[in-house]
């Protein structure tokens, strides 16, 4: 039973897994963590065919509920897995330094091809566009509602944790 | 559905342990406590599980199995919000907004990063860690990979290529399309 449940699991993430990847291809701009959700959430039936018909015994309603949880859940490993490529500054300097001639990269080039401009001035797009602030002709920058949560919600759980210091 | 409720109680327990962990012991790499409450706190789930409802049918192997992988994402959740949220880049840049009026101006913001020599904020930072974890040398402000470095390098690469994220790094694919990467 065991076996054919971690059987179960590694088909269910693959599916997933390859779906996201063919969608991501097709639709390079889109945003990978919703490609994710709604692929997750959209091929649960089919894990739900899966695991009714091609697992083992016939599940109870019970574990159809399971099969379904853990489906869901394997698509919530494959968004956290997507933060690491997707958002790690840290991961995208080794890939600088992998792409560079000779596998070696001075620490002014690596400032210059992924320098703190590039990486505020995309964030503060990114941020934008997740209406968390406003950014003017001239540059400035105003907090909107849910920025200012955002604002007071990383405050209060740094202070929660005391992390002093960040970035 | 009432198995649910096993997970919930394990991710309370994993935030109670991490909070306190990390407000009184103050370890320097809390990471590996961490790892070692999510584990514990498994183990123990699979052992309550099984001695409350006995795997003798495929539904309770797959509720085992769902409880379990619940557990972890939430921890998982729990884990990277803290990293992500609280210690990464876009949440350091959205408490220094929140609680600095005077960097609400995209050049200020820039310049608080900037350093008059050597390294920015962002890279003097990580340069270090990157170095004293084995993955890469740094030498006459030179930067080289060593083997584990090399080994993860390569495999973020090969996600941004099967997931097409660009380059990743938190920076808009068409940003880094148009500096022709």
């Amino acid at each position: 039973m065991l076996t054919s449940l971690a059987i179960a699991v590694l088909v269910l993430l693959a599916l997933q897994t390859i779906v996201v990847a063919i969608v991501a291809a097709l639709r390079p701009t889109a945003n990978i963590y919703v490609t994710i959700i709604v692929v997750s959430v959209t091929t649960a039936p089919l894990a739900l065919l899966y695991g009714t018909h091609y697992v083992g015994e016939p599940l109870g309603s019970d574990g159809r509920l399971y099969f379904v949880l853990i489906h869901l859940a394997l698509g919530g490993f494959l968004f956290h897995f997507m933060t690491l490529p997707d958002r790690s500054v840290t991961l995208r300097i080794l890939v600088e330094v992998l792409l560079a001639p000779g596998q070696a990269l001075s620490t002014r080039a690596l400032g210059s091809r992924y320098g703190v401009k590039t990486m505020i001035s995309s964030r503060l797009e990114q941020l934008s566009a997740g209406r968390f602030l406003e950014i003017s002709g001239d540059r400035r920058i105003a907090l909107t509602r849910k920025g200012r949560s955002f604002g007071r919600f990383v405050t209060a759980g740094r202070k929660l944790f005391g992390i002093a210091s960040a970035n | 559905m009432i198995r649910l409720l096993l997970p919930l109680a394990g991710i309370v327990i994993f935030f109670l342990l991490s909070l306190v962990t990390v407000r009184i012991l103050k370890p320097r790499q809390p990471r590996l406590f961490f790892l070692g409450y999510a584990t514990l706190l498994l183990i123990v789930a699979a052992g309550v599980y099984v001695r409350l409802w006995p795997l003798a049918s495929l539904d309770d192997g797959a509720g085992l199995l769902a409880c379990l992988l619940l557990q972890t994402l939430m921890c998982l959740t729990m884990w990277n919000s803290f990293y992500s949220l609280l210690w990464g880049f876009s949440g350091g840049l959205m408490h220094d907004l929140y609680n600095e009026p005077d960097l609400r101006h995209v050049d200020r913001l820039v310049g608080s990063y900037e350093r008059e020599a050597g390294l920015d904020r962002i890279l003097s930072r990580r340069l270090p860690n990157l170095e004293a974890g084995g993955y890469i040398e740094v030498r006459d402000a030179t930067i080289r990979l060593q083997l584990k470095g090399r080994i993860v390098a390569l495999g973020t690469l090969a996600a941004f290529r099967i997931f097409s994220l660009g380059m990743g790094g938190g920076v808009n694919r068409l940003r880094d399309a148009s500096a022709g990467r």
